[in-house]
């Protein structure tokens, strides 16, 4: 592929932020928002660039073993938290995120507090759009597959959803697993264009970026993430004209989308007979259980007939 | 046995300034059902304040405090009024991520300012060095430890004896039965979100006394461990989030001291998981849980 000049990392970095965009989208679809796609990304980083850089691993492999490593991790994390709710869970995957940074920086055979340098430069262009497309393909085809509706119903109402034959336990690690694994394929995609993997980036304030991203686009649907992490990612850039302003602005804008639209960038409207759009003024019908105002929640997918979505 | 006394002493004095923060940050949290992200900004806004009112008005360690301690919380007066309440009821999330677009605006806007290196503060208060028994502590440590447990003893008094407090710990309870009651949620929300910005902006001076300068990113430092200590803690007493900050200064202190300084910022998060898994809601209980 071409080169883009100056435009050529803004979007290698759009990209490698819509794959672990599209993780945290499966992820969260089945409520379990994770504060932890940083240090997940970093696992997948660690994990590839040991492969090729000590062990002489060809590209290909060693970002499928990092997918599947951050998969296993993932999906032992979220078996320890299948009993936990909302912002309990919320805070363990941040504690979690910690910990890991923490582990990492503690470890000299990985470079400690340095981070992996040395890694072989392998991602080109290409290589990011490929994985970018599988990403949102795998997270399009999870939105709609019978294991996405059944997700919706385990974050709507755990207890219904396993009512209705849907098993909580198997929909949150399967969800958190898949995403688990789009994160670590990301972070390592990304390890081979930065160069560098450090535990500091594992830490909280960059799982945090990725939150922005998804409440920022709004959690109805997929397209509003992808859009809002494009968007926000290439904004600190071409905001460059307005200097030491630049960042005064990102966070102005942050700031002025979410108190104008409270329920992201895009919103859903629920489809069906008498489906009408979120209107201004009911109340609030964010994609989250649990919070006050949750109760509407997509009314659409509450009364889809879960039991189709079980098996 | 001295180099144990002086750091459990060094951390206390850490500790009392995040047990004000965090119990700012906690009794916003259960108030309003917010977690306020810019709440290590107001306290950053407080530093610049009172850094302005002693260079301006007088040299005077009180005035300073008063500066910072208005400024403080007019910052947070403005934020209840044009962000958190039209986001309130939202979810919790939303809420967090607007005050942190007032966070990335405040760093980076006072940045802009007064540059992006920390300015020195002057000194308001001598260098004097107290010695007990080996162990030593300093005139500015002195305040800041002083300070901080009046802020504190102040909090503990408002909420538990006066009405406002008393209609702070019902909403925190019962929102809508509270305002069944005839108490007046918005009034009470702006109130506490003040309170809690002038106790953070009191705090801020002293701290920037104490460390001789004043920096647009102090915030930071701040900010996450105060909200782990509230979570660690739980929010239903004041009192144990008071006893958690000034623990965590301690054990801080005791591996900076003992082990290695590296480890010290660790210990926060070691110490929220072990309490997660063993008590959810926090070591001393919390509100809606």
């Amino acid at each position: 592929m071409g080169s883009f000049g100056f435009w050529q990392p803004i979007i290698i970095f759009s990209l490698l932020n819509v794959i672990l965009t599209s993780g945290l989208y499966i992820t969260a679809l089945s409520g379990q928002l994770s504060m932890a796609t940083a240090a997940l990304a970093g696992i997948g980083g660690y994990v590839s660039a040991v492969l090729t850089a000590n062990f002489d691993w060809p590209f290909v492999p060693a970002i499928l073993v990092a997918a599947v490593a951050t998969a296993i991790v993932g999906g032992l994390l979220a078996a320890l938290m299948v009993r936990m709710r909302d912002f309990i869970l919320k805070l363990t995957t941040l504690a979690f995120g910690e910990a890991m940074s923490v582990i990492a920086f503690n470890i000299p055979y990985i470079g400690g507090a340095n981070g992996f340098s040395g890694i072989p430069l392998y991602s080109t262009m290409t290589d990011v759009v490929v994985v970018a497309a599988l990403a949102i393909f795998v997270a399009w085809r999870f939105d709609g597959s019978q294991l996405g509706l059944a997700s919706r119903a385990v974050r709507d109402d755990p207890l219904a959803a396993a009512c209705n034959g849907v098993s909580v336990r198997q929909v949150r690690v399967t969800t958190f697993a898949l995403g688990s694994a789009v994160i670590g394929a990301g972070g390592a995609l990304s390890a081979h264009y930065v160069l560098l993997v450090t535990p500091s980036q594992m830490g909280f304030y960059f799982s945090l970026t990725y939150i922005i991203f998804l409440l920022f686009g709004g959690l109805q649907s997929l397209w509003g993430p992808l859009v809002a992490t494009v968007l926000l990612t290439a904004a600190p850039e071409v905001l460059r004209f307005a200097n030491e302003y630049r960042l005064i602005l990102y966070g102005l804008i942050i700031l002025l989308v979410i108190l104008w639209r409270p329920n992201g960038l895009i919103t859903r409207r629920p489809l069906g007979p008498g489906g009408r759009g979120p209107q201004s003024g009911t109340p609030s019908d964010i994609a989250f259980s649990g919070s006050r105002g949750s109760a509407a929640v997509d009314r659409r997918e509450v009364e889809t007939p879960i039991g189709t979505a079980s098996d | 046995m001295i180099l144990f006394l002086q750091q459990v002493l060094n951390g206390l004095i850490i500790g009392s300034t995040y047990a004000v923060v965090a119990v700012g940050f906690s009794m916003v949290f259960t108030v309003l059902r917010v977690i306020n992200f810019a709440h290590p900004d107001i306290f950053m806004v407080g530093m610049f304040t009172g850094l302005a009112a002693a260079l301006h008005v007088s040299d005077n360690i009180v005035v300073a405090l008063i500066g910072g301690a208005i400024g403080a919380g007019l910052f947070g007066l403005v934020l209840e009024r044009l962000v958190i309440r039209p986001l309130r009821g939202r979810d919790v999330l939303m809420t967090l991520i607007a005050t942190l677009g007032v966070a990335i605006m405040a760093e980076n806007g006072m940045a802009v300012l007064k540059g992006p290196d920390p300015l020195p503060f002057p000194a308001l208060i001598g260098l004097t060095q107290f010695h007990l028994g080996g162990v030593q502590i300093g005139e500015r440590q002195l305040l800041n430890f002083a300070l901080s447990l009046a802020v504190l003893g102040f909090a503990s008094w408002y909420v538990r004896s006066t009405r406002f407090g008393r209609a702070t710990r019902a909403i925190a309870e019962r929102p809508d039965v509270a305002a069944a009651f005839g108490v007046n949620v918005d009034v009470i929300s702006q109130i506490t979100v003040v309170l809690a910005s002038m106790m953070a902006g009191v705090a801020s001076v002293s701290v920037a006394v104490l460390y001789g300068n004043a920096w647009a990113f102090a915030g930071l430092l701040y900010g996450l461990k105060s909200f782990v200590v509230m979570l660690v803690a739980g929010n239903r007493y004041f009192e144990g989030v008071m006893a958690v900050a000034l623990g965590l200064g301690v054990v801080e202190a005791l591996v900076t001291g003992y082990l290695s300084s590296s480890l010290s910022d660790a210990v926060a998060f070691f110490l929220l998981i072990a309490v997660l898994f063993v008590r959810p809601s926090g070591l001393f209980g919390s509100y809606g849980s």
